[in-house]
């Protein structure tokens, strides 16, 4: 297992020989080598040859899946402010072992990012290790649901969303002038949907489980309230609005009907919410405290059909790292958060893939071409001309994943203790070979 | 090795387990009568009496039980509250685990801790109360004080009224109730019950009159004010009209029919004053008392076995 030094500027040529290319555009897998010169696709066909002279360097990906690099819509990279859990570059590292080649980060940090020079400060980190970091500012001012963002400076600055990740907005007065105003700029809102009177003091889902343990339960009305406070805005306001880490059979069907009506809005949900069940609390395992939390088999259910018919438009990792003291304590005194850059796609290859039975094309496109689309950014596309960012996949490989693969700084992982199936052999982030397992 | 015995819960004693312990907390309880009530079974044990959250009568039972039977105790009292609160509660595991003792008995606020606790330390742990979870050692007394009262304890009829929420008494109550195959029914208001309760296996009613005259055993729980983290229940006035025990629903308790509370009672609210001082002229109907003294003989049956 090896990564290089993103840091470097010399670029270098490649040649992927004889691996199936992965196209989520127009759905299509075929055999074909693909030349990256300078950093750019600029060929993609069967039996390319080239000269030495050239000084291309060739990666073997016969048996394996080319597809492009995976986009990760909902990352915590704690920096600024909790290096001691994640930092950028431990981040990336993290990312990179995960085929992901674009992420963009929540901006809960310390302090927030909701000024500008907090998102420029994020986007020169990522220049200096030629990744592909997208900022998020926060919607209101320290993430306190108070007073609204210089939304129009942060995206001249680069903001690629905004959000109250982590809480939400709670006031709908000010959600609503934040949509009016956001609308003038074609902002995204990237919406943490959570009724803090329903959910303040809880720890689980609301249902058989939390009633059993003896835990205070979330109601999935604490979601499902705000997804249909949200929908309401934005008809009336016309904002752009993803709703993230949706977690309830409800919200899946408020917003299958919200789309059918026309309304402006898309949402992801991430692999916890995919995978698991309610029932994996009975051992009070600490690393299954999330929000919004573990769902009952219903809702899980619900969320596997909302990802095959479409309602459901991307998964993400709410990657969420914490240090062990804050993991290793009681179910109620315990962060919430799971890591999950590593197993965004094998998690989603285990469960949707072998088991749901949904197409390799479909998954792919969940976690590349679907968010890069929804943040209106490069990516989730192999084509001639464009950067070359392409994760190169083994969907064959199969093991439990344990602690000490974990390459993220924090080790707060859901999967622990998985059997998942997938391995990334490589990631190549801008042209360059980012990461290599073979 | 053989495994340690931990009683974090009596889900994993089966039926013949429970009666086995029924008997054996009869010859304990002969113990308590005698004139020189200690025995030798548990001389030379050392056990500390581990409370992170306040407690009275569960903590001087456990002691006195642990007393009779010859065991040193030693009561280690801690609160947890800082910042990093897992700091100091790893820093108290490996502090009691460096000092030699042979059972822990554990209480603590948080569900669940004590199943957490119980991993990482060496010895049998107790738990006398989780949270909102588990309090196996109460549920057993409670069962031992029916079963002193009544032959058969298949097929009894026993309501558990009020704050069934909060409770980890009601939890474990429920749960051994059923298992012996008593027939339980949960009396509480819709914000003092979870919302799906489906786990319990238990039939539901929401006011006292629907069960009063009859059944068996009527069981009042304290109003966990303490424990309450969102206060949504109208008042004292409200709870009185429809799940309070008065002297008026007191007359109408089958002749047979037994009282019972886990202590200690909120005079006024989950039981009238009036009844609660009628208790000494009443002992065959009124069992508060009678809990708190088969509790330190279940307790010594179960130190017992788990030491053993």
């Amino acid at each position: 297992m090896e990564f290089e030094n993103l840091k470097s500027k010399n670029k270098e040529n490649l040649i992927i020989k004889k691996g199936f290319v992965i196209n989520p555009q127009t759905q299509e897998k075929f055999e074909a080598d693909i030349l990256i010169l300078d950093g750019k696709i600029s060929k993609i066909s069967k039996d390319i040859t080239h000269n030495n002279a050239d000084s291309v360097r060739e990666i073997n990906a016969e048996g394996l899946y080319v597809c492009p690099g995976f986009v990760d819509m909902h990352v915590h990279l704690r920096e600024p402010g909790n290096e001691e859990e994640e930092d950028v570059e431990s981040g990336v590292r993290s990312a990179l072992r995960g085929g992901i080649t674009s992420i963009a980060c929540m901006p809960n940090t310390m302090p927030v990012l909701d000024s500008c020079y907090l998102i420029e400060y994020i986007k020169i980190k990522a220049r200096e290790i030629n990744y592909n970091i997208y900022p998020v500012a926060a919607i209101t001012k320290n993430l306190q649901g108070e007073v609204l963002n210089e939304i129009g400076l942060l995206i001249n600055s680069g903001a690629v969303a905004f959000s109250d990740d982590g809480r939400g907005v709670q006031n709908a007065r000010l959600m609503y002038e934040a949509m009016r105003y956001g609308g003038q700029f074609k902002a995204l809102f990237i919406l943490h949907e959570e009724d803090g009177n329903f959910s303040d003091g809880g720890l689980v889902n609301e249902g058989y489980y939390s009633a059993m343990l003896g835990l205070e339960g979330i109601s999935s009305l604490s979601e499902d309230l705000m997804v249909q406070r949200d929908i309401m805005l934005s008809k009336v306001s016309g904002a752009r609005i993803h709703i993230t880490h949706i977690s309830s059979a409800k919200s899946v069907e408020l917003i299958a009907r919200a789309k059918a009506e026309g309304v402006n809005i898309t949402c992801d949900t991430t692999c916890e919410h995919l995978f698991f069940n309610d029932s994996v609390l009975t051992g009070y395992d600490t690393n299954y405290k999330i929000k919004p939390p573990i769902r009952s088999e219903y809702d899980r259910l619900a969320i596997i059909e909302g990802l095959r018919n479409g309602t459901i438009d991307a998964i993400a990792s709410d990657h969420a790292p914490h240090l062990l003291l804050e993991k290793n304590i009681s179910f109620k005194e315990a962060s919430f958060g799971s890591i999950g850059l590593e197993t965004l796609f094998k998690a989603s290859l285990t469960k949707l893939f072998y088991e749901e039975k949904l197409s390799l094309e479909k998954i792919i496109s969940l976690i590349s071409l679907n968010p890069a689309k929804i943040l209106n950014i490069e990516g989730g596309e192999i084509k001639v001309g464009s950067i070359a960012n392409i994760a190169i996949i083994d969907i064959n490989n199969e093991n439990i994943y344990e602690s000490d693969n974990i390459i993220s700084r924090s080790k707060n992982s859901s999967f622990i203790g998985q059997r998942l199936n997938g391995e990334i052999r490589y990631t190549i982030v801008n042209g360059k070979i980012g990461f290599s397992n073979n | 090795m053989d495994k340690k015995k931990d009683i974090l819960s009596l889900d994993e004693f089966s039926v013949e387990q429970i009666n086995e312990f029924l008997i054996q907390t009869e010859s304990f309880a002969e113990i308590l009568k005698r004139d020189i009530k200690k025995v030798p079974a548990l001389r030379g044990k050392t056990i500390i009496n581990l409370f992170f959250e306040p407690s009275t009568r569960t903590k001087v039972s456990f002691e006195i039980a642990a007393k009779r039977l010859s065991a040193d105790l030693i009561n280690f009292n801690t609160s947890s509250s800082s910042l990093r609160k897992g700091e100091s509660e790893i820093d108290t595991i490996k502090t009691i685990n460096s000092m030699e003792n042979d059972l822990i008995i554990i209480r603590h606020s948080d569900s669940g801790y004590i199943n957490y606790f119980a991993k990482n330390v060496p010895v049998p742990v107790v738990n006398a109360g989780d949270g909102k979870h588990e309090h196996p050692t109460q549920a057993l007394l409670d069962l031992y004080t029916i079963y002193k009262n009544f032959t058969n304890l298949k097929d009894l009829k026993i309501a558990i009224i009020g704050d069934i929420l909060n409770s980890r008494v009601a939890r474990s109550d429920i749960k051994l109730f059923n298992k012996m195959g008593m027939d339980v029914k949960v009396v509480a208001p819709s914000m003092l019950m979870p919302e799906d309760f489906s786990s319990f296996k238990t039939k539901f009613a929401n006011n006292i009159d629907e069960v009063i005259s009859d059944a068996d055993v009527l069981y009042m729980l304290r109003m966990q004010f303490e424990r309450q983290e969102r206060k949504f229940y109208p008042s004292i006035k409200e709870y009185n009209k429809f799940l309070s025990l008065d002297m008026a629903r007191f007359n109408l308790m089958k002749k047979d029919a037994i009282l019972m509370h886990p202590g200690p009672v909120n005079r006024g609210i989950e039981i009238s004053g009036e009844v609660m001082d009628i208790e000494t002229l009443n002992k065959d109907k009124i069992k508060i008392n009678a809990q708190i003294s088969n509790g330190v003989a279940v307790r010594m049956a179960l130190l017992y076995y788990a030491l053993s």
